[in-house]
């Protein structure tokens, strides 16, 4: 491989990665947590949050788009690749303790569960890859595209410009039922509209609120796609993939697995950990169940298989996906949801 | 000094084990009472204490014991 092009893998793919890993621990952003607590706690700050880092990203990937710095590449429609794929995933990351992108950076914490999921997460999407399990998800697979072959998406040729208007008013809602009320209260209380005080404490000892993680998440998507690309991968983030990656490239030692992503991806636990240092939240943690260890590392496995039959995982397709309205993308994000309220029912919610 | 009536230690324990258990814990405590609740992980640590205010349980304090480490105290309503 030419120097030129392992360093733009490298050094922008480590930072993009760092950052997300940054944000990510954090702003505790963590997809399964995000949809669980919704039927489990009523809790709906980490949903909003996902909300808003898709509405951002709809704005900036439309824009890229348009202005012709990346071409579209939604994810294909498989339908029982994305259904059961989708579904399956969303049971393995409640078992995991955590999603794709939950579990990378909570290794950078400390966490040993996590440790052991992530690498359940990329033996099993290896096994379905390449492996004994690459038959099975090959038959749920039925691709359908559009009349010229391409991957569907909502809204055909219109699509960046529907991406656009979907985009601002999912900012609209968010300024309407928070921004403004937020500004109204600092007003009446005769604080400054911004404040930037102690902005060194804000953020790197402090927790983020979802709105800003939110809204720093659909930002460096933005930019990780456009880095991405110029390293010859044209796609935002995505988690299982690179671990995937990882796997193929220490077994087979074939440079020609390497890509952006791996590098992303191993910045995702840099950044982590750097985040929980600073903030003494760095500690290793061991489940006190050894159960536990083999419950996470099943669920790893699980998610493993269901990333690669739907494509994507949790950030593949939900995060990256969803934004740019495939098809494929949003029915695997319906279905990751509905496995992960069926697993958290059947584990936490009947007494 | 607080009467400290029980201990919940969910040190170790994964998402989102720290709040299940914590929840199922309080319903079993009269009133009153004040349970200690000890936990490592971050979100649990954020999440709990507005829990047990949403349940209508007094918060006593939440104090950071070290890396990763909370000491959340509740009285029972």
């Amino acid at each position: 491989m030419e120097l030129e092009l392992f360093l733009l893998m490298l050094i922008p793919g480590l930072i993009v990665g760092f950052i997300f890993g940054f944000i990510l621990q954090r702003g505790r952003f963590c997809m399964n947590s995000a949809f669980r607590d919704i039927i489990l706690l009523k809790e709906y700050k980490l949903v909003k949050g996902v909300a808003l880092a898709i509405g951002v990203q709809m704005i900036g990937f439309s824009i890229l788009i348009l202005a012709g710095a990346v071409t579209q590449n939604p994810k294909p429609f498989t339908v029982f690749g994305n259904i059961i794929g989708g579904f399956v995933f969303g049971i393995g990351m409640v078992l995991a303790a955590g999603c794709a992108s939950g579990t990378t950076y909570r290794v950078g914490e400390g966490m040993v569960g996590s440790f052991v999921a992530l690498i359940g997460l990329g033996l099993g999407a290896y096994m379905t890859k390449s492996g004994i399990l690459s038959s099975t998800s090959t038959a749920l697979k039925t691709t359908i595209t559009d009349g010229d072959g391409n991957n569907l998406t909502v809204a055909g040729v219109a699509t960046p410009i529907v991406m656009l208007i979907i985009g601002i008013v999912i900012l609209g809602v968010f300024a309407y039922f928070h921004l403004l009320p937020a500004l109204k209260n600092r007003k009446e209380a005769k604080e400054s509209i911004l404040d930037f005080s102690d902005m060194k404490t804000k953020i790197f000892k402090k927790s983020y609120p979802w709105w800003a993680a939110g809204t720093a998440i659909g930002i460096l998507n933005c930019v990780a796609w456009l880095s991405s690309a110029a390293a010859g991968r044209n796609y935002p983030m995505g988690i299982t993939a690179g671990w995937l990656g990882w796997l193929n490239f220490s077994v087979t030692a074939d440079e020609a697995a390497l890509n952006w992503l791996l590098f992303m991806v191993a910045g995702i636990i840099l950044g982590a950990f750097i985040a929980a240092l600073i903030s003494k939240e760095f500690k290793l943690r061991i489940p006190k169940e050894g159960k536990t260890l083999l419950i996470q590392f099943a669920g790893g496995l699980i998610m493993g298989f269901g990333a690669v039959t739907a494509a994507g995982c949790n950030i593949g397709n939900l995060l990256s996906g969803v934004p740019m309205l495939s098809v494929g993308s949003l029915v695997t994000s319906v279905f990751i949801v509905l496995g992960c309220w069926l697993m958290a029912y059947l584990l936490f919610m009947r007494e | 000094m607080v009467d400290i009536k029980e201990t919940l230690d969910v040190r170790g324990e994964v998402c989102p084990y720290p709040d299940v258990k914590s929840k199922r814990k309080v319903k079993k405590m009269n009133s009153g009472e004040v349970l200690q609740i000890l936990v490592d992980y971050p979100l649990s640590a954020e999440r709990i204490p507005e829990t047990m205010k949403s349940l209508g349980h007094e918060l006593l304090s939440v104090e950071k014991k070290g890396d990763a480490e909370w000491e959340i105290l509740v009285k029972i309503k």
